[in-house]
């Protein structure tokens, strides 16, 4: 340590400590010449050496390096400019790409003490659910000694606030929730396990800020203020802070204490049914306890609870712990596309890079005499390397700034684009990111620098194959770039423009949610009975349905099974006989169901063509035991209704049977616009029963929001392909261009010999063909093999889809065909008399 | 002042170091009267050149074997003088067990071989 602080103050103190040491030698020689001796070395020699003990001899290199490197760039803006434009982009996309995942996976929450805040989820080695019920929360809180608090959210259907037409979401959370949160009210207060712990206060509701400004215009006597949520009086207590931040990033309107849920949802049995997995469970850690001890702690807990609940807990079920306090607790299936994004902005670097490395070695080809003096002048292979390196390290260093600025101008324009709900989440960034952009600039600077530099210090730069495996790499990235955007953009364009199957632009879907409110299966037919007849009896109603899970609903359902060995998503739904009809979904062959038919079942058209190829798919059976084995009665279009984006998905309707209703959701088609429904639909319900606010939603706006959501991420991908594209393009009109220059008498001699122009044309291209191939070739295999992951995402396109791979292709091969043409024609233009004549 | 004919330079490295060290032991010195001091200690025999005494005097700054401090010369110069501190002194007791051993390996090695 010692020597180290040493170090550095000679360091400091260089210029005085030079002097000294120079007074010291001055007087050396003074005595030696005066004892008679005058065989001195080289006086600057010898202090340089004595300097050399210091040990800051390679700053010195460094910062002369630097000082060249310095006049080198400045010398050329134009070169300065595009290099750093290109690394800009090249670096800013992957800062912008990091700080989301740091702000969602990685950056702590700004509560108090994260780090000891953990996720609790029912687990077994076969199954997984999010939700838990009420009775194991309690279980756990109170008699779990790793875990200092128990916090458990639930999401609710949306909730009316007096008489307003459009919904607010709500969640009914734990009392300790804000508390453990270390959440400060902006306006009033919010929760207190002392008071709202207890199920017999005044029933309340805390309100977010973003509410708080839409719906009161941020007037502070909104607090106090008593409103009625689903018909229920509540007094507001409190207005959560702008930049809240909620245990896994959710941002509802209103928040309610759990303990008042069933004063809310009036008849709801949640809070004391052990079969109702519906609250999300947190905990935090007791001081000093690790996950892996609470973890057992919880096992043997779930172990007593089984006991109790035998019919509830599953076999081998155990709570799994992981760290809760990010936005997001990232899930095994979102790493998976997590590592997608990363290949996809790595291989922009990767363009940008080989882009760079390519206009080095060009440029090098002019900078021949400058290198080739200072290595007759003295310099080795190893300093010139050095500088060279050093070159573009500063090169990299202005690109990772100008990339860090604009990754972080990218994230703020699209934070306040899309309001997103985290209002704490910043483009600032923290040391994570800065530590990335660190790396990303020094990983840059060794691609793009590394490769050059070698064969410039070694005198190489004539030499094509490095410029061919550049020009290689480039195409295969770019290539890669291009299919993925060309697969999404078709993608799109099918989702759009392709009819889904089913009607959506004059639908409404009315869930009253009977089921939340206790309703007995005869009880919620007699409701829908009566609500259908009145419906039908409505002017402009063409026909009303029911059906368990709505189109585009909160709730998908999802089976795999293997058909003729490969792997077939099956979406299951269950439906009344009128369904089919309502949507807009032709029956193809066979009849629809009668009603509470049992043991029948329709199906789509390809899951009959797949089942059964080329065999009447009518009669045929589906289902091993008794109590599930149906036969097949009709087939029907497909109709992906809660799958827009799964081409591959099949469906399997079953009839609806009595114990389903209380889970129905009615859905009503209508003449017109659909804006005069919804009131009415509201004032049968609440007619019939004044405890019912249905959720009444419109399939049109949910569909244009489910394909605005993926034109958002295909605009997105297309414009870094393009992005990416152009980068490619302008390296190679520099590497043509300088290829033509370097090459200018032997092209003025092949014309001046009678050449075909293509053949000259073809003469300076030809090195350039081969790893434009290989680097096609190689692209559209990589990006066959990564966009399996993006399958899911590509609505109804295969993922080999013939069409985006060949437009992706063409487009690409034009692009390069153009940068290459543009600067060869220069060839073809040339004087030959004064080319020839030269030298 | 006498000179011989054929005055050996010190060998570099580690040899300097525990030489100079020896000659601070008994009291700051400036850096010629480092290298006459040796010379005439060795019976001028060894020679220490300027451009090895003054890099490894630096070193040994550094290392904090010597710290420098402003004299004033015999002819009456502001002139930088060397002395060993603490560390230098245990240093000093290292090289020399170190070199006893080495030296007496060599003596062995000699006579019995």
């Amino acid at each position: 340590m010692g020597e180290l602080f040493r170090r550095i103050q000679y360091l400091l103190n260089r210029r005085q400590l030079d002097r000294e040491l120079e007074n010291d030698m001055q007087f050396h020689r003074e005595m030696a010449a005066a004892a008679g001796r005058s065989n001195f070395g080289n006086t600057l020699r010898m202090r340089e050496q004595a300097r050399e003990a210091w040990g800051w001899t390679w700053l010195d290199r460094l910062i002369q390096d630097l000082h060249y490197a310095v006049r080198i760039l400045a010398r050329s803006p134009g070169f300065t400019f595009i290099a750093v434009l290109v690394l800009a982009i090249g670096i800013g996309v992957n800062v912008a790409a990091f700080t989301v995942f740091d702000a969602v996976a990685l950056k702590p929450l700004p509560v108090r003490d994260p780090g000891s805040l953990v996720r609790l989820e029912r687990r077994s080695p076969t199954a997984y659910t999010d939700g838990a019920p009420y009775t194991s929360l309690l279980f756990y809180q109170k008699n779990a000694k790793t875990l200092s608090a128990v916090m458990g959210v639930m999401g609710v259907p949306p909730m009316q606030v007096d008489q307003d037409i459009e919904h607010a979401n709500a969640s009914f959370v734990t009392a300790n929730y804000f508390t453990e949160l270390g959440t400060p009210a902006a306006l009033g207060r919010l929760f207190d396990p002392t008071r709202e712990g207890d199920p017999n206060t005044a029933p309340s509701v805390v309100i977010s800020y973003g509410f708080w400004q839409r719906r009161f215009g941020g007037d502070t006597s909104a607090v106090g203020r008593t409103v009625h949520i689903d018909g229920k009086p509540a007094t507001i207590l409190g207005v959560l802070p702008y930049a809240f931040a909620s245990l896994g990033g959710q941002g509802p309107d209103i928040w309610l204490p759990i303990l008042q849920q069933p004063y809310f949802v009036a008849g709801s049995h949640t809070l004391t049914d052990p079969g109702d997995s519906a609250i999300r469970l947190w905990g935090r850690l007791a001081p000093g306890v690790s996950a892996k001890t609470s973890a057992q702690e919880l096992r043997a807990l779930t172990n007593e609870l089984r006991r109790q609940h035998p019919n509830d807990i599953w076999d081998n079920e155990y709570i799994s712990i992981s760290p809760g306090g990010h936005m997001q607790v990232m899930q095994p299936e979102q790493y998976e596309v997590v590592a997608m994004v990363a290949v996809l902005t790595l291989l922009i670097l990767a363009v940008a890079c080989a882009n760079l490395g390519g206009l080095m070695l060009a440029r090098a080809v002019t900078r021949e005499r400058e290198i080739g003096i200072r290595v007759a002048i003295g310099a080795n292979r190893a300093r010139i390397f050095r500088q060279l390196c050093t070159e573009s390290l500063l090169l990299a260093m202005l690109g990772a700034v100008a990339g860090l600025g604009l990754g972080c101008t990218v994230i703020q324009i699209a934070l306040t684009q899309l309001d997103a709900p985290n209002k704490w989440a910043s483009a600032v960034p923290d040391w994570r990111v800065l530590l990335f952009t660190v790396a990303v600039m020094f990983a840059a600077a060794v691609f793009f620098g590394f490769m050059p530099a070698l064969q410039i210090a070694r005198q190489r730069q004539h030499k094509t194959i490095a410029r061919q495996i550049l020009v290689g790499a480039q195409v295969a990235a770019s290539c890669v770039l291009l299919i993925v955007a060309g697969l999404l953009v078709r993608a799109t364009q099918h989702a759009l423009y392709t009819d889904p199957g089913f009607g959506y632009q004059r639908m409404l879907s009315i869930d009253p949610y009977l089921g939340h409110h206790g309703y007995s299966p005869a009880a919620a037919q007699a409701f829908f009975d009566q609500m259908q007849a009145r419906l039908r009896a409505t002017p402009g109603v063409l026909s009303v349905s029911l059906v368990k899970l709505p189109p585009l609903g909160h709730e998908v359902d999802r089976e795999t099974t293997e058909i003729a060995g490969h792997k077939v998503f099956v979406y299951p739904n269950w439906v009344e006989p009128g369904f089919f009809q309502t949507m807009n979904i032709p029956i193809l062959l066979g009849r629809t169901f009668y009603p509470r038919e049992k043991n029948a079942v329709i199906v789509s058209r390809s899951f009959a063509r797949q089942q059964w190829p080329n065999q009447n798919p009518l009669g045929q059976r589906l289902g091993d035991d008794a109590a599930t084995k149906s036969t097949v009665v009709g087939v029907v279009g497909d109709a992906h209704i809660n799958a827009l984006s799964d081409s591959d998905a099949t469906e399997q309707y079953w009839s609806a049977q009595l114990d389903d209703l209380p889970d129905m959701v009615l859905l009503a088609r209508t003449a017109s616009a659909t804006d005069s429904l919804p009131p009415i639909a509201k004032s049968i319900s609440e007619n019939l029963d004044p405890k019912i606010f249905p959720e009444i939603r419109s399939l049109k706006l949910l569909y244009h929001d489910n394909v605005s959501g993926i034109e958002k991420a295909a605009m997105a991908v297309s414009f870094i392909g393009i992005v990416a594209v152009m980068v490619a393009g302008i390296g190679i009109i520099g590497l043509v261009a300088f290829t033509v220059s370097q090459r200018t008498k032997e092209i003025a001699i092949r014309i001046a010999l009678g050449a075909k122009r293509a053949q000259v044309l073809a003469a300076v291209l030809r090195q350039f063909t081969w790893p434009v191939a290989i680097g096609l070739v190689s692209g559209a295999g990589f990006a066959a093999a990564a966009s399996r992951i993006l399958r899911r995402a590509l609505y109804g396109i295969s993922n080999f889809d013939p069409a985006g791979y060949a437009l992706a292709i063409v487009v690409l091969l034009a692009i390069i065909g153009l940068a290459a043409l543009l600067p060869a024609r220069r060839a073809l233009r040339l004087d030959l008399a004064k080319t020839l004549h030269y030298e | 002042m006498p000179m011989s004919d054929t005055p050996k330079p010190v060998t570099p490295s580690g040899a300097l170091v525990l030489l100079i060290l020896r000659v601070l032991q008994s009291g700051s010195l400036h850096g010629y009267a480092i290298a006459q001091r040796i010379h005439i200690l060795s019976s001028e025999v060894l020679a220490v050149e300027e451009g090895l005494l003054y890099p490894t005097l630096q070193k040994m700054l550094v290392k904090g074997w010597v710290t420098a401090e402003w004299g004033i010369s015999e002819t009456n110069r502001k002139v930088r003088c060397y002395c060993i501190t603490p560390e230098g002194r245990r240093q000093l007791e290292a090289e020399l067990s170190d070199y006893d051993r080495v030296t007496q390996a060599i003596q062995e090695v000699l006579r019995t071989a």
